[in-house]
């Protein structure tokens, strides 16, 4: 069935990319956190970090930080990304379904 | 370019979740209406593949990196800008609440940015490019376009905030976002498209085809 193959396909090649990632990105600062480094923190990323702390307006503490979950290193990471990226499969499927009955009715 | 919280203050972040939750509400109507049995196993295909490879940052030069955002591949696959607004929303709200990935109050900033922006920029940029340019090099180039025009805007949100200076942070949110634009977005949207039109070119959506000459 073409539906199921599509998000097989799709799951398998984000999983394989969920797999490599934490092995293969750069952990060199993205181009927004770069300017924040330079143009807020004059250079010194911990300088960019206290200023900008300061000016949280409600602090959220994310489960699973970074792409890590607490202790498990490299491991954490990988399944960090899994989780996040069945997810959203999840997620999305699930509106699928919802809209589908919707136009069934 | 996801903006973390603390970058804008909550009165201007307030005014961007507004304009972001009028573009959700327009995308759940395009899945309502649009969305039939193939484009949904397509949304969550590509979606579940955009998370993915948002985590996947390529290095630049200046001790820099990036990663793709992935707004014009789904609203072209999917024919619709909306399609890209209700994939980056979900993208979004997964990597803000679970992984700190972006603020929760800058959550709307990120959506408009990436979703609204990327998906209306590379949508149309692509349709204008298609018949001249090839399908394949329009993807490219709408990928490129869709990164760089929304790193631009956030420059702009980032100058209202008072967090950078207007032309400096355009200056250097262009710079890097072009070079990521292109491998990063250009390069990877031109792959993907291309090998989805080999893979189930019925799939992809009619409104992306090329007008070919008779």
């Amino acid at each position: 069935m073409s539906y199921n193959k599509i998000i097989i396909t799709g799951a398998v090649i984000a999983i394989i990319i969920s797999i490599l990632a934490p092995f293969l990105a750069s952990s060199n600062p993205d181009g927004l956190d770069k300017n924040l480094i330079e143009l807020v923190g004059s250079g010194n990323p911990e300088q960019a970090e206290e200023i900008i702390g300061e000016r949280v307006p409600i602090e959220y503490e994310a489960p699973m930080a970074d792409y890590s979950i607490e202790g498990m290193g490299k491991l954490g990471e990988v399944g960090a990304i899994i989780i996040g990226t069945l997810l959203v499969l999840v997620i999305s499927l699930g509106i699928g379904k919802i809209v589908e009955k919707k136009q069934g009715t | 370019m996801h903006i973390g919280d603390g970058l804008i203050p909550l009165s201007q972040a307030v005014i961007y979740w507004l304009i972001a939750l009028a573009f959700i509400i327009k995308s759940l109507n395009w899945a309502g209406k649009e969305m039939d049995e193939m484009k949904v196993p397509m949304l969550a295909a590509l979606a579940a593949g955009i998370f993915a490879i948002q985590a996947m940052n390529i290095p630049i030069p200046w001790g820099t990196s990036g990663h793709m955002v992935g707004a014009a591949l789904a609203a072209i696959i999917l024919g619709s800008p909306y399609a890209a607004v209700l994939l980056l929303t979900l993208v979004l709200v997964v990597q803000g609440f679970l992984f700190g990935d972006g603020g929760v109050t800058t959550m709307g900033a990120n959506i408009v940015n990436m979703g609204v922006v990327g998906g209306f920029v590379g949508f149309y940029s692509y349709n204008a490019l298609k018949n001249s340019i090839g399908m394949v090099s329009a993807s490219f180039a709408a990928g490129w376009l869709s990164i760089f025009i929304a790193a631009l805007v956030c420059a702009v949100e980032m100058y209202f905030a008072g967090t950078f200076p207007l032309v400096a942070g355009l200056m250097f949110m262009g710079l890097y976002h072009a070079v990521i634009g292109v491998v990063g977005e250009g390069l990877i949207t031109a792959i993907a498209f291309k090998s989805i039109m080999l893979a189930r070119p019925d799939i992809v959506s009619e409104k992306s085809m090329a007008r070919v000459a008779a």
